[in-house]
């Protein structure tokens, strides 16, 4: 399958009405306004740049950008979640660039957040809908169920595929937050009783960016808006829909515990000596080599730490069917010691073993996390039948 | 110099990576001094231990301008001992270092007030002149910005 490619605003929407609007002020008019610089603005392009991988100098560009942009109107439809994602998103912390993108944006409909509720938020979402059709993104976290008419999951006395499409029919774009709308997530694994999807399977005709994650890194979520918003365009995304820049190395490229992986130095069990040494999580369940995430370099809570650091292997959450992986403690590969062996494909040793496994570990990316992990384990008996 | 809150056990370890960034810096300079274009390094997505980060620091060395900018959070802007060598440190959420980088140019952007800045400067004080006068009068139109920028 090919990446979609980054496109711009003008081809991918026709709206099919586009309201008369007075002019309404500029991000740099609005904010400066509220004294806000535009030092401040190339302070928060200089920060976006470097979080979304772009050289220091497009910041320039991204602070005229975001300068001359209007605020941007969003809607954020909440179906089966948990919260975590606007959790992650909204985490409370003292006001600081990395929040200007709340000033950028406004939030015009968010079950959580608003203050509107009842008949009140709905007219709320609609009046948006058309005072931006064609402009508005819609921000998703949830699956959608659709088992028996999709009966499992309904607000406002519609059911969340009613609601999906009469909300996105005039939007820009879509953007799937969290692995349940990129992916299915919880509410999709095994046995999946509702028959939930992911946003993508159901949003065919528009761009669909999925940041997974469970829940994602908040800067892939407001790198990712800040970069619509400064260029109107959509990120490249890889080909599962995931911005490139925070979706484009494996957890394993970026991990500081690879040269133990290197080495052969694996912890064999959480309270082990290699543990306490700081090897290499692979034999106790670590999916890092096949899942692709920002973690090991933007890191957790502002740059704090992430999971390997504090001592657990990565799950793989933000990969598909990442639940329905048969433990996050089992190793990737249960061939007895030898893991490199799973991750070069062959007995492979010294210098050669960094290149050797991720290029496997890159070839196990064409597969999903499921069948790289079930070509990595053998059968059970029933799959044997 | 106040550390990055990123701790790992490596944090200690000096890899090297100060020189390549250090040679880059050099090629960078060879070409502001040729042609006049600039360049940047963006620290952050290199893999630099704390070590490997006070190294390129020292061996950078300081040069004879400073600055300290309050936006939205500290920054920190010095020239190093390279004239045309810059480097640039902005702190987000808890101080913490949000974006790094080293810029190659005359004068990094960030120190230079924006057009739009200036303009809307200009409307304030002559606002805050008028108020000054004639303070029962003031001038319709003017700019409701009050706090004064940086
Ligand atoms: S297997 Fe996990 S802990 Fe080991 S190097 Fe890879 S990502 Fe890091
Ligand atoms: S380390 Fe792995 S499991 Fe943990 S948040 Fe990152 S991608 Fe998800």
């Amino acid at each position: 399958m090919s990446d979609k490619k980054a496109a711009t605003r003008g081809p991918l929407t026709t709206p099919p009405s586009t309201p008369v609007r007075t002019p309404v002020q500029t991000l740099g008019e609005a904010l400066a306004e509220r004294g806000v610089s535009r030092r401040s603005f190339l302070k928060f392009a200089s920060y976006t740049a470097s979080i979304l991988a772009l050289p220091p100098t497009a910041a320039t560009a991204i602070a005229q950008g975001l300068a001359n942009a209007r605020r941007q109107s969003v809607i954020w439809l909440s179906f089966q979640e948990c919260t975590g994602c606007t959790e992650s998103i909204t985490r409370a912390r003292t006001p600081s660039i990395e929040d200007l993108i709340f000033d950028f944006i406004s939030l015009d409909y968010h079950h959580t957040l608003q203050n509107a509720s009842g008949h009140a938020a709905e007219e709320a979402r609609m009046a948006a809908m058309e005072e931006n059709a064609g402009e508005y993104i819609v921000i998703v976290d949830g699956s959608v169920p659709l088992k028996d008419d999709g009966i499992y999951s309904t607000i406002a006395g519609i059911t969340n595929l009613q609601m999906l499409e009469e909300t996105v029919k005039d939007a820009f774009a879509v953007i799937s937050v969290g692995s349940c709308a990129a992916f299915g997530g919880i509410p999709g694994a095994n046995p999946n009783p509702t028959g939930a999807v992911p946003i993508s399977d159901i949003i065919t005709d528009k761009p669909v960016i999925n940041i997974s994650g469970c829940p994602p890194i908040p800067e892939a979520m407001t790198g990712t808006i800040a970069y619509l918003l400064s260029f109107a365009a959509i990120p490249e995304l890889d080909h599962l829909g995931r911005p490139k820049a925070f979706f484009g190395e494996a957890i394993h490229d970026r991990c500081y515990r690879r040269p133990f992986y290197e080495r052969g130095l694996f912890a064999k069990s959480f309270d082990d000596e290699g543990a306490r040494q700081g090897w290499c999580l692979f034999e106790v369940g670590c999916k890092g080599p096949v899942t692709y995430n920002a973690c090991a370099t933007l890191k957790w809570n502002g740059g704090v730490s992430f999971p390997i650091q504090s001592g657990h292997g990565c799950l793989g959450c933000s990969e598909p069917g990442f639940w329905d992986l048969g433990g996050f403690y089992k190793p990737l590969s249960t061939a007895k010691g030898d893991p490199l062996k799973w991750a070069g494909g062959a007995a492979v040793v010294g210098a050669a073993v960094g290149a050797a496994s991720a290029y496997a570990a890159r070839n196990l990316r064409k597969k999903s996390l499921k069948a790289a992990a079930a070509a990595a384990t053998p059968p059970t008996a029933e799959e044997k039948e | 110099m106040p550390r990055d809150a990123r701790a790992t056990c490596l944090d200690a370890t000096v890899t090297g990576m100060a020189l390549s960034v250090l040679a880059e810096v050099g090629r960078l300079l060879e070409a502001l001094a040729a042609s006049g274009q600039p360049g940047a390094i963006d620290l952050r997505s290199l893999p630099l231990t704390d070590a490997d980060r006070e190294q390129l620091e020292e061996l950078l060395g300081r040069g004879e301008v400073q600055a300290e900018l309050e936006l939205t959070g500290r920054s920190e802007v010095w020239e190093t001992a390279y004239p045309g060598a810059w480097w640039i440190r902005h702190r987000g959420a808890g101080d913490r270092i949000a974006a790094e980088e080293i810029a190659v140019c005359s004068v990094p952007d960030i120190l230079l007030a924006h057009p739009d800045d200036i303009r809307a400067a200009a409307r304030r004080l002559q606002h805050d002149l008028t108020t000054q006068q004639a303070p029962s009068a003031p001038e319709a139109g003017a700019t409701n910005v009050e706090t004064p920028h940086v």
